[in-house]
C-alpha cells in the first residue's frame, strides 16, 4: 500500500462550502415545520382576511348612524357588537402563536439531532457545523419573524375598526403583544428560547415543554407587572376618560384629609348619598357627589400616545435577548463535547 | 505524514477519564484497526480526531498537523459514527442531495455508481433499508467526498456476517481505488484481522499497543515448555503474558525476530495476532509502543 500524497491545505483553509446551499439543507430540513407554520398562520389569516371584509359593512352602518347612542342605534351597533366578541376570542387565541411557531420550529432545530445521534454525521460534514449552526438558526430566524410581522399586520387591519368605534385602546394588554413589532419579536423570542433550549435538553419533547413554560412565563411578567414601567406613568386627578382610550393600570381615592382610603370607605360614603345621586345614569353624580365631600379619585396610565414608544421599547429588548440566545446556541453547538 | 497524531491526549467526562495520556502516530497510507474492549475509549479517541469533541489534556491533530474539527480536517476527512446515523426520513437521493450540499467536494457519479452496484433503490426513504444498506449508504456518502482520511466507527457491530462481507470489501476496493487512509474500531478482532495492517489496541484509556501489524508479529514469540521453568525465561527475556496449563506454560515474549534461538527445553512459534491481542488485553500493565509514539511527542514540539 503506498502513502497518499495529500496536498497540504492552503492558508487559511479551503474556500467554505456556499450558503446558498446551506439554505437548501434547511430548507431541506425544515419544510415539514415550515410548512406547519405557513398552514397555521395562513388559515388563520384567511379567517381573518373573511371576517375584516364582513365586519365592513357593519362597521360601516355603525359609523354612520346619528345620534350615536341612541336606541336606533343601539339596534343598528348589534351586528358589529357580535363581530366584537368574536374578535375577542380570536384575540385570545392569537396569544398563543408566537410561541407555537416560534417554539415548534426552534426547539427540534438541534434537539432532535442530538437525540438522534444525527448530530455525529452533519457535524463531521465538510460545511463545519459552525457554518451549519449559524445558516440554520438565522434561514429560520428570519423565516419565522417574517411570518409573524406579517400576519400582525393583518390583524391591525382586522382590528382597525374597533379601535375606531373605541371598544379597546391600543395599549390593551391583551392586544399590545399581537400588534406593532411586538408579534413578530415574541415570535423570535420563542425562537431564540427553543433552539437554546434543544441544545441544552438535547431532547425534542422535553426542549419544547420547557420553552413553552419559559416563553409563557415571561410573557405573562412582561405584561403584567413590566410594560407598565417602560415609561414614568402619569397620574391624574379622577378618570383619564375614555373618549381616547388610555391604558390605566391604577385607581385609588383619597379621603379629606389627602391621605388613601380603601374602597369599602368610599361605598359607606356613596351610601350615605341622596336617593337622586344613587340612582343617577349619570356616572359623574357620583363622583361629583365624592368630591363635594373631598373625596378624590386618582388614576395612574399611560396616553395612548405611547403606543409605538412602547411598541419599540419592547420589540428592542426582545431583539437583544433574541440575539443573545441565539449567539449563545452557535457558542453551545460550537464547544459542545460529543 | 501521520494521518493522526496525538501527544498526551485526555479526555475526561465528568470524573472519569476516557482516554488518558495517549500518544501515537500513524502514519498515512494504512488500513489501522482500532481494537480494544467496549469502554476502552475507542469512540472518544476517534470522537477527537474527527473534531466531534474536545481533549481535556494534550493534544492531537490530523493529517500533517491539522487541527481536528478545522475547515481544512472536515473537508478531507469523513468518519461515519456508530450505528451510521442519517436522517431517516430522506429518501436515498435526497440524503446524497444533502451530503453534497454540506460538503465542497463531491462526487455525485461515484456515489450514484455505488449505490447502483449495491442495488440500493435512490427512491426509498433510509428509514426502510436494512441496516446492511444503511451502513452501506453511509460508507457511500463518505467516499463520495473524496476524504483523504475514512474514519469509522465500530462499522460492522450491527451488520450479519455476509454485509460485514460486502462492507469490508467495500472499503478495502476504495483504498485500492484511491489510497484513503483508513481507521476503523471494533471491539472485534477478527472483524479486522484480515484487512488491517497497523494496529492499535486501546485498554482502559490507554494506548497499549501502536504498530504495523507485520512488525508486531515479527517482533513477538510462543514460547512452551515446562511451568516449573518459567520463572527463568522471564528473567532473561521480555514476557508480556504467562498462561500455565498444568506443567506446561505459554509465554508471549517479546523477541528480535524468529532467528534467534528459543532456551533450551522450550518450543519457541510464530505469533497470531489474536493471540497477541488477547494476550496484551489480559496483561494490562504491559504495553508495545514502538518509536512512533516518541517520535509524536518530539515532532509536534508540545510536552505531554
Amino acid at each position: 500500500m503506498t502513502a497518499v500524497a495529500t496536498p497540504a491545505p492552503p492558508v487559511g483553509g479551503p474556500r467554505p462550502v456556499p450558503w446558498a446551499k446551506l439554505a437548501w439543507v434547511t430548507w431541506r430540513q425544515h419544510r415539514v415545520a415550515l410548512a406547519g407554520v405557513a398552514v397555521l398562520l395562513g388559515g388563520l389569516g384567511l379567517y381573518l382576511l373573511i371576517m375584516r371584509v364582513r365586519i365592513h359593512g357593519a362597521y360601516l352602518a355603525v359609523a354612520s348612524c346619528h345620534p350615536a347612542g341612541s336606541a336606533a342605534c343601539e339596534v343598528t351597533g348589534r351586528p358589529f357588537s357580535s363581530y366584537y366578541h368574536t374578535a375577542q376570542d380570536m384575540t385570545a387565541i392569537l396569544q398563543v402563536i408566537p410561541v407555537l411557531v416560534g417554539v415548534f420550529v426552534g426547539a427540534p432545530l438541534a434537539a432532535r439531532e442530538l437525540e438522534t445521534g444525527t448530530f455525529r454525521f452533519a457535524w463531521t460534514q465538510g460545511c463545519g457545523r459552525l457554518r451549519w449552526a449559524v445558516a440554520k438558526l438565522v434561514l429560520l430566524a428570519i423565516a419565522v419573524t417574517a411570518a409573524a410581522g406579517a400576519f400582525s399586520l393583518l390583524f391591525s387591519w382586522y382590528y382597525q375598526p374597533f379601535f375606531a368605534e373605541r371598544f379597546d385602546g391600543v395599549l390593551a394588554p391583551q392586544l399590545f403583544a399581537l400588534r406593532g413589532v411586538d408579534f413578530a419579536a415574541w415570535t423570535l423570542a420563542a425562537f431564540a428560547i427553543g433552539a437554546v433550549a434543544g441544545v441544552l435538553i438535547k431532547r425534542t419533547v422535553p426542549a419544547i415543554v420547557a420553552s413553552l413554560a419559559i416563553w409563557t412565563g415571561l410573557a405573562l411578567a412582561t405584561a403584567l407587572f413590566l410594560r407598565k414601567h417602560y415609561q414614568a406613568s402619569l397620574l391624574t386627578r379622577g378618570s383619564p376618560g375614555y373618549s381616547n382610550p388610555p391604558w390605566v393600570f391604577g385607581q385609588w381615592y383619597t379621603g379629606p384629609n389627602g391621605a388613601p382610603v380603601g374602597q369599602q370607605t368610599i361605598r359607606n360614603v356613596v351610601a350615605h348619598a341622596p336617593e337622586s345621586v344613587q340612582n343617577s345614569t349619570n356616572p359623574n353624580a357620583v363622583t361629583a357627589y365624592l368630591t363635594a365631600h373631598h373625596y378624590t379619585q386618582w388614576s395612574t396610565y399611560h396616553p395612548e400616545s405611547r403606543f409605538w414608544h412602547f411598541q419599540f421599547i419592547e420589540g428592542g429588548w426582545l431583539l437583544v435577548l433574541s440575539l443573545a440566545l441565539l449567539a449563545a446556541t452557535i457558542w453551545l453547538v460550537r464547544r459542545r463535547a460529543a | 505524514m501521520n494521518v493522526i497524531e496525538a501527544a498526551g491526549l485526555g479526555k475526561r467526562y465528568r470524573r472519569s477519564w476516557a482516554l488518558r495520556d495517549a500518544s501515537l502516530a500513524v502514519p498515512a497510507g494504512h488500513v489501522v484497526a482500532l481494537v480494544g474492549p467496549n469502554g476502552a475509549g475507542k469512540t472518544t479517541l476517534l470522537h477527537l480526531a474527527v473534531g466531534l469533541t474536545a481533549p481535556t489534556a494534550g493534544r492531537v491533530t490530523v493529517l500533517g498537523g491539522v487541527v481536528p474539527g478545522t475547515p481544512a480536517a472536515l473537508d478531507q476527512i469523513a468518519f461515519v459514527a456508530q450505528d451510521a446515523p442519517l436522517y431517516r426520513n430522506l429518501s436515498v437521493a435526497d440524503m446524497l442531495h444533502l451530503t453534497r450540499n454540506l460538503n465542497r467536494r463531491w462526487d455525485q457519479r461515484r456515489a450514484e455508481a455505488r449505490l447502483a452496484e449495491l442495488a440500493i433503490p435512490l427512491r426509498r426513504k433510509v428509514g426502510r433499508l436494512s441496516g446492511g444498506q444503511q451502513a452501506q449508504l453511509a460508507l457511500t456518502l463518505a467516499l463520495a467526498r473524496r476524504p483523504a482520511l475514512l474514519v469509522l466507527d465500530e462499522p460492522l457491530s450491527s451488520l450479519d456476517p455476509l454485509a460485514r462481507h460486502d462492507f469490508m470489501a467495500s472499503v478495502m476496493a476504495a483504498v485500492a481505488e484511491d489510497g484513503v487512509s483508513v481507521v476503523l474500531s471494533s471491539h472485534v478482532l477478527a472483524d479486522l484481522e484480515r484487512v488491517a495492517d497497523y494496529l492499535i489496541l486501546l485498554s482502559a484509556g490507554q494506548v497499549q499497543v501502536a504498530g504495523e501489524v507485520d512488525d508486531l508479529l515479527a517482533g513477538h514469540r510462543m514460547l512452551a515448555g515446562p511451568a516449573e521453568a518459567a520463572g527463568d525465561v522471564a528473567e532473561r527475556l521480555a514476557v508480556v503474558h504467562v498462561h500455565r496449563a498444568g506443567a506446561l506454560a505459554h509465554l508471549l515474549v517479546r523477541s528480535n525476530g524468529a532467528a534467534e534461538p528459543a532456551p533450551s527445553g522450550w518450543e519457541s512459534s510464530p505469533v497470531g495476532l489474536e493471540e497477541l491481542v488477547l494476550a496484551y488485553l489480559r496483561e494490562p500493565g504491559a504495553g508495545a509502543l514502538p518509536g512512533p509514539s516518541a517520535r509524536a511527542t518530539q515532532d509536534s514540539g508540545v510536552p505531554a
